[in-house]
């Protein structure tokens, strides 16, 4: 197999995962599915281009030309998408968990309020930028890095390694802060977290602002290699959805394998003549039932009893 | 002030205390016999007239205990009626409502009857639409064997989809649906037969002659119809709900160990019920190709499947009503405020939030929700008394049947409290110098109250002994029919009047204690 094939495979994993970990961090700590993560999605993707029409000129009048452009440029958009992310994450919190959240069946609720506000916010961009796509600069520039024989768009390699950046810094501020420690306890068992002072009210705010974040720097690093419109959300919340599943809900881990074979599969499937693109959801889709009938709670389900 | 006509055909006059009254009554004359009418091939009534005594004054009184026939006719006969006179673009809004209501009806099906969570079934519609429609265009079939294609094509899609449905559960299940209907989309947009039409099948031939289509008898024939869809999917509605199946799967729901040791199968009875869901959504998936003499992957989008699953959970899943109350509120907001452009599907996303906010089950649901937080609320009240109200503890009193009970009981108690007031040691003394005969007020007041109290609480005095010289003993009643007194103590009294006092005492012993 081309070896430009696992680059672009470990590509959509990158983004993909960031979707699936924060659905899946979600559910393990809040108890919450959260179907707006397509509109932070699109939110962050929004933001970041409204925002670079003001930034991207100023940047580019004092350090066009210099070494400091392109990092400039991508540290400050990708500031922008996170905080986008992070703040529209506190909406959700706002609107869809602190009034649910101490109310009967609140997981079937809380899913169908943030479906709401997916709607709502989807319409509300149609309405305002209307429906044409829109493409977002390209922050990497265009070229590629050589290394030993393979080839690297700049793209790519960016995604790969900011995605392993990203949740390499996020599992290791899980494992050395007191909020991870928190999280990591509301993960493992809420009641006992509850039981040992732990409120979920407050601490779901933080869990939401940073699953939102994951989704703002998934909207930057997938509108690279795609357009951006207001339904652009769909297709990553549902396949985040499903790696979430596929990965078993809760389990960060389970979550970047199953990205991983997804992101595979999809590289297969559209390569293999007699298939082809068309057949890639439905691959994908089968592939997923099929483990979930082996194994109900995912790859790395083990959160049978502590969720229920 | 209401007339009730005694059997003894005496008017006597009750007090309108609370909405009882006011309700619609049958007053059936003694001894008639009451021809009710049953469903041919059925033992069931039409109505459910059930017939009371009233406690009071014994009157007899039928009244209708299940309303919903009588709503549901007051809704859909009018609607029905008034199609003649409705614009346009209301028929083609009315059909279109009619045709969600019959999808949302069998959806609630699925999620509250069966309690699979699945949001497949735009996936559903749209495949069997598509089978339904190819099977016309492309086979030539004629469109009244569309019906039964689309059915058994829903059956079938069906059956796949229930295979993993026992395995995964709840929102597991719900996520892994969600999915189908984008893949559906992507997959048929991408078939190389339908690209030329961009995915949609057109020319689909209908019940509807082409002549007619879009035209004023055209649009009027197709609300007409899609209205008998409405009533189709109510009556399997009802007879999948309200009969075994659904009994069973009630069962189930409460307690699925019980469930299974009375001997319901709840598994299979869950995937039955949700086989018929599917075949009756593909039928409605044929019924929506023939109603637009096409079919586009617009079916499949994810904002259609939103926005039905927004109809189900404002009306709410657990009843029929909550189906269609939810697909009319929507349909006035998307047809009503048509100018108002994708603001509109804000709105409905809005009332969606707050109806799942402050409704736990949609709004059908709001009445039960009330009552019980009625019955918290009140419940809540009476466990903050802590004063014992005559005897009766606020818990107690909801057990108690007569009522009357309970106010006696709180005038005994507040009548032995003003009674220990009057036991002093003059009183006392006065008993002990003359217990029979004409004394004080207090004294008076005391023995009366001794004297009505029930025989449990009584004492009696035996004389032993000839007449002559006779002792006295004190017994107790034991308040038990044919039980003997039991002896109080050993202590003799040599006189009648010793005894007398005695009893007294013991007697205000036994008040101050109580």
């Amino acid at each position: 197999m081309d070896i430009s094939l696992i680059i672009y495979a470990l590509n959509l994993a990158a983004i993909y995962s960031l979707m699936a970990i924060g659905i899946s961090l979600l559910w393990s700590s809040v108890g919450m599915i959260n179907m707006a993560h397509g509109a932070t999605f699109v939110v962050s993707g929004y933001s970041t281009l409204v925002a670079s029409s003001w930034i991207v000129p100023i940047i580019k009048a004092s350090l066009a030309g210099t070494a400091f452009y392109t990092p400039v440029l991508v540290l400050s958009m990708t500031t922008v998408a996170l905080l986008s992310g992070a703040i529209f994450g506190a909406i959700i919190y706002l609107i869809a968990f602190l009034p649910l959240h101490d109310k009967p069946n609140f997981a079937i609720r809380s899913l169908i309020a943030t479906l709401a506000i997916n709607i709502a916010t989807v319409q509300l961009f149609l309405w305002w930028f209307g429906p044409r796509q829109k493409a977002l600069p390209k922050l990497f520039g265009f070229g590629r890095i050589d290394f030993l024989e393979f080839s690297i768009r700049y793209d790519q390699a960016a995604t790969i390694v900011g995605t392993l950046l990203l949740v390499g810094s996020m599992l290791l501020w899980f494992r050395n802060s007191r909020l991870g420690l928190e999280i990591r306890a509301m993960m493992q068992n809420p009641e006992g977290a509850a039981l040992s002072g732990i409120s979920i009210r407050k601490k779901a705010l933080p869990v939401m602002m940073l699953t939102g974040s994951l989704a703002g720097m998934a909207a930057i690093l997938l509108s690279q290699t795609s357009f951006l419109s207001p339904t652009a959300g769909a297709l990553p919340l549902i396949k985040g959805l499903t790696i979430a599943l596929l990965g078993g809900l809760g389990s960060i881990g389970g979550a970047m394998l199953g990205a991983l074979l997804i992101g595979i599969l999809e590289v297969i499937t559209g390569e293999i003549p007699f298939l082809g693109q068309r057949y890639v959801l439905l691959i994908q889709f089968i592939f997923i039932v099929m483990v979930l009938i082996v194994r109900p709670r995912g790859l790395g389900g083990l959160l049978d009893e502590t969720r229920k | 002030m209401n007339n009730y006509k005694l059997n003894t055909d005496k008017q006597i006059s009750l007090q309108s205390v609370g909405q009882t009254s006011k309700e619609y009554k049958i007053h059936p004359k003694t001894g008639s016999v009451w021809n009710k009418f049953r469903l041919p091939m059925s033992r069931r009534h039409w109505l459910k007239w059930r017939t009371h005594y009233n406690k009071k004054n014994l009157t007899k009184a039928r009244r209708l205990e299940d309303k919903r026939p009588l709503w549901w006719f007051l809704c859909l006969i009018p609607l029905g009626f008034s199609l003649p006179w409705l614009s346009n673009f209301a028929l083609s809004a009315v059909a279109i409502f009619c045709i969600y209501a019959s999808i949302n009806l069998l959806w609630s099906l699925t999620l509250g009857t069966a309690g699979i969570f699945s949001l497949a079934t735009m996936a559903v519609v749209g495949v069997s639409g598509y089978v339904a429609a190819a099977a016309n265009v492309y086979l030539g079939i004629p469109w009244p064997f569309m019906f039964a294609i689309g059915t058994i094509a829903g059956l079938i899609f069906g059956g796949f989809l229930a295979l993993p449905s026992s395995r995964l559960d709840g929102l597991y299940y719900a996520l892994l649906t969600l999915g189908l209907a984008e893949i559906c989309r992507v997959f048929i947009s991408q078939i190389r037969a339908l690209t030329p039409t961009n995915g949609s099948i057109n020319g689909v031939s209908s019940f509807i002659p082409e002549e007619w289509y879009l035209q004023r008898p055209g649009l009027l024939l197709g609300a007409i119809t899609a209205l008998v869809l409405l009533l189709l999917s109510l009556l399997i509605y009802r007879l999948v709900n309200g009969e075994t199946l659904g009994r069973q799967l009630q069962v189930a729901r409460e307690d699925e160990e019980f469930a299974e040791a009375i001997g319901i199968n709840y598994h299979s009875a869950r995937i039955k019920v949700f086989l018929i869901s599917c075949a009756g959504l593909g039928f409605i998936g044929a019924f929506y190709a023939m109603y637009f003499r096409s079919i586009s992957v617009g079916v499949f989008s994810l904002d259609q499947l939103m926005l039905l699953f927004a109809m189900i959970v404002i009306g709410g899943t657990e009843r029929a009503e909550g189906a269609v109350l939810g697909t009319a509120i929507v349909i006035l907001i998307d047809r009503g405020l048509f100018e108002l452009g994708p603001m509109r599907i804000v709105i409905i996303a809005v009332v969606m939030i707050l109806v799942t906010t402050y409704a736990s089950n949609g709004i059908t649901g709001i009445r039960q929700q009330f009552r019980n937080f009625r019955h918290r609320f009140q419940t809540q009240k009476r466990s903050l008394i802590t004063t014992k109200g005559g005897e009766v503890m606020p818990e107690e009193a909801i057990d108690i049947n007569d009522k009357q009970q309970i106010y006696s009981r709180r005038f005994d108690f507040r009548l032995r409290n003003h009674l220990k007031t009057l036991v002093t040691d003059d009183v006392i003394a006065e008993h002990k110098a003359k217990p029979l005969g004409q004394h004080s007020d207090a004294l008076s007041r005391l023995l009366n109250y001794f004297r009505r109290t029930d025989v449990l609480d009584k004492y009696a005095i035996e004389q032993i002994g000839s007449l002559k010289e006779a002792k006295y003993k004190i017994l107790a009643f034991t308040g038990i029919p044919g039980k003997p007194p039991r002896v109080v103590d050993e202590r003799i009294y040599n006189s009648k009047n010793d005894a007398y006092h005695a009893v007294f005492l013991m007697r205000i012993n036994d008040l101050l204690e109580s």
